[in-house]
């Protein structure tokens, strides 16, 4: 019963102007989870999350967080916000004050705590997201990855059990993207539940341990990521390329070179580590020389005989 | 003019506790507005101007270009003071012009008061700079709330200059985008683009309020801003020094000509 910590039962969401956002969406999140959602721009995603926390009311459905019912009322809603926190895209959007640390404390200040325990909070998730140094700093100062890492922070410090991300990783470049993929991976190894949307199914495939689909304010897959992504139609109807990992390791087994079947490896580290040395006949070290045989019978011949 | 909010973040005075710096400034900008006569509104010219270069570490080239920002105003403000036009038959002018009935010309009174005028203004000028240039308006809104400030007041400053910075850099990207399309090519092409970078700036602020709105919701928003500030200790020696100037400025005052305060004892 309580596995789930975030269920949404047949949402149905229109805006005011009449686009139908979610329709008649289900998805439950197990507690504990790294969930990834994918799905092209306009697939209902930012919607979605916006429903977790209450922002949103459904048009049909419902949402259920620790298995009970959402309920709309001043009270639930702050105690469902407490709960389930979210990092907006565009952390200009969402930071309002011109310094780090107050805007920080705003959170845990809400949630009526004791200066001393907002204090705490505060420095714990500056430090876990590394910005402790920015404290004094003006918000309008900060470069761009520096302020996504203050909205990050933002949510941290209020402590909750679930944090969802839009979009973590967008504008962001290589290092510090996988930086901030990094500090996900220790907020939810201690203990809370991590939803990310990402248009970047590399990262998707190697970090999340579950995968959503979304199209059209629907789900239209659901699973642990070898099981998503060895789905190729599923993909192309999502519009989404496979990872390149996954891509490797097909192409490796079509050609012959690493056995059809086996479990999915999840890291580069594990591909490499399944592809066989190569040995000469009669050796046993591998060959020194590779030449590829492109059909043609000769030259090829010439590979690693006599070497050993 | 967004030099003056970087000096505020990297001065050498940037770490004294803004409420002392505040009291300065307040304080010795209140003597300089009473005095009536030109030396003590000098002595606060130059105790501030001292106080920014020396103390605080602006450089001299920037502060005397800030000074020279409101001059202008204050030189035709000045001048309408200074010279004075008399129907009178021989108003006793210092040097002028007597052009039939009218004369144009300088009093020595209309002189003095033109001075007078013209140091009190710099002197005050020198005052607010000293605390903008030396204090972050994040720490000028934190004491403003611990003063007792409206929170509405508070809140509004505090945001609006938070979004200054935003609206600025959207603003900037449009006209990057739009110069690189020509957009500022020739005069009829300059309104255009300008025109439609401000309707979309607006639009853009707009949207950016909702999103703010959420943002701020989503972490139990309610009605009000509540934020940590963190405690600052105040120096007793910086309170002796400001006390010590201000009493020295205060005397000065008095002495060289009353002020207001003066006149109303004699």
């Amino acid at each position: 019963m309580g596995d789930f910590i975030l269920e949404a039962d047949r949402l149905e969401f229109s805006y005011p102007d009449g686009t139908r956002a979610l329709r008649g969406l289900s998805v439950r999140i197990p507690r504990g989870a790294r969930v990834a959602v994918l799905g092209s721009n306009g697939a209902g995603k930012t919607t979605l999350f916006l429903h977790f926390n209450g922002i949103l009311r459904p048009t049909g459905g419902r949402v259920r967080f620790d298995g009970r019912d959402v309920r709309y009322d001043h009270r639930s809603l702050m105690q469902l916000r407490r709960q389930v926190g979210i990092v907006f895209q565009d952390p200009d959007s969402q930071l309002f004050s011109a310094s780090v640390f107050q805007e920080i404390s705003f959170g845990p200040m809400n949630l009526g705590l004791p200066r001393e325990e907002v204090r705490r909070r505060v420095e714990a998730a500056m430090r876990s997201t590394e910005i402790t140094e920015l404290k004094d700093k003006p918000t309008h100062l900060l470069s761009y990855g520096q302020k996504k890492r203050v909205s990050i922070a933002d949510i941290l410090a209020m402590e909750p059990s679930v944090v969802i991300c839009d979009e973590p990783t967008a504008w962001l470049d290589p290092r510090h993207a996988e930086q901030v993929m990094e500090l996900f991976t220790r907020i939810n190894a201690a203990g809370t539940t991590v939803i990310l949307s990402t248009h970047d199914v590399d990262t998707a495939y190697s970090w999340a341990d579950r995968v959503l689909v979304m199209m059209h304010g629907e789900v239209i897959g659901e699973g642990v990521p070898e099981e998503i992504f060895r789905d190729g139609e599923l993909l192309a109807r999502a519009d989404l390329a496979r990872p390149r990992l996954v891509q490797t390791w097909l192409a490796l087994q079509e050609k012959g070179w690493l056995p059809a079947g086996g479990a999915m490896p999840r890291t580069w580290g594990e591909l490499f580590a399944l592809i066989p040395h190569r040995q000469s006949p009669g050796a046993e070290k591998p060959a020194q020389v590779y030449t590829l045989e492109r059909g043609k019978p000769s030259g090829g011949a010439a590979c690693g005989v006599g070497l050993g | 003019m967004f030099a003056i909010d970087q000096y505020a973040y990297s001065n050498r005075l940037r770490h004294v506790h803004p409420g002392e710096k505040f009291a300065f400034a307040l304080v010795t900008m209140l003597i300089c507005l009473a005095a009536s006569s030109p030396a003590a509104p000098l002595a606060v010219l130059l105790v501030m101007s001292g106080a920014v270069l020396l103390l605080a570490g602006i450089p001299w080239r920037f502060y005397l270009k800030l000074l020279t920002l409101p001059l202008s105003f204050l030189i035709i403000g000045v001048l309408t003071v200074a010279v004075s036009i008399s129907f009178a038959p021989s108003p006793a002018p210092m040097f002028g012009l007597t052009l039939g009935k009218i004369t144009i010309g300088f009093t020595a009174a209309g002189w003095h008061a033109a001075a007078l005028l013209l140091v009190k203004s710099l002197g005050a000028v020198s005052c607010l700079y000293f605390l903008s240039l030396t204090t972050p308006v994040v720490e000028i809104v934190s004491l403003l709330r611990r003063l007792y400030v409206p929170a509405l007041f508070v809140e509004l400053m505090g945001l609006i200059y938070r979004f200054i910075f935003v609206i600025m850099e959207t603003a900037e990207k449009m006209y990057i985008a739009q110069s690189s399309r020509w957009g500022y090519a020739s005069v009829r092409t300059a309104y255009t683009s300008l025109g439609l970078l401000a309707a979309n700036l607006f639009g853009k602020s707009y949207h950016r309020s909702q999103a703010l709105f959420i943002g701020l919701q989503s972490r139990c928003y309610s009605g009000e801003l509540h934020v940590l500030e963190n405690p600052r200790t105040v120096s007793r020696v910086n309170l002796l020094l400001i006390a010590a100037a201000d009493l020295f400025l205060a005397a000065l005052a008095l002495y060289t000509g009353g002020g207001h305060f003066g006149r109303l004892h004699s």
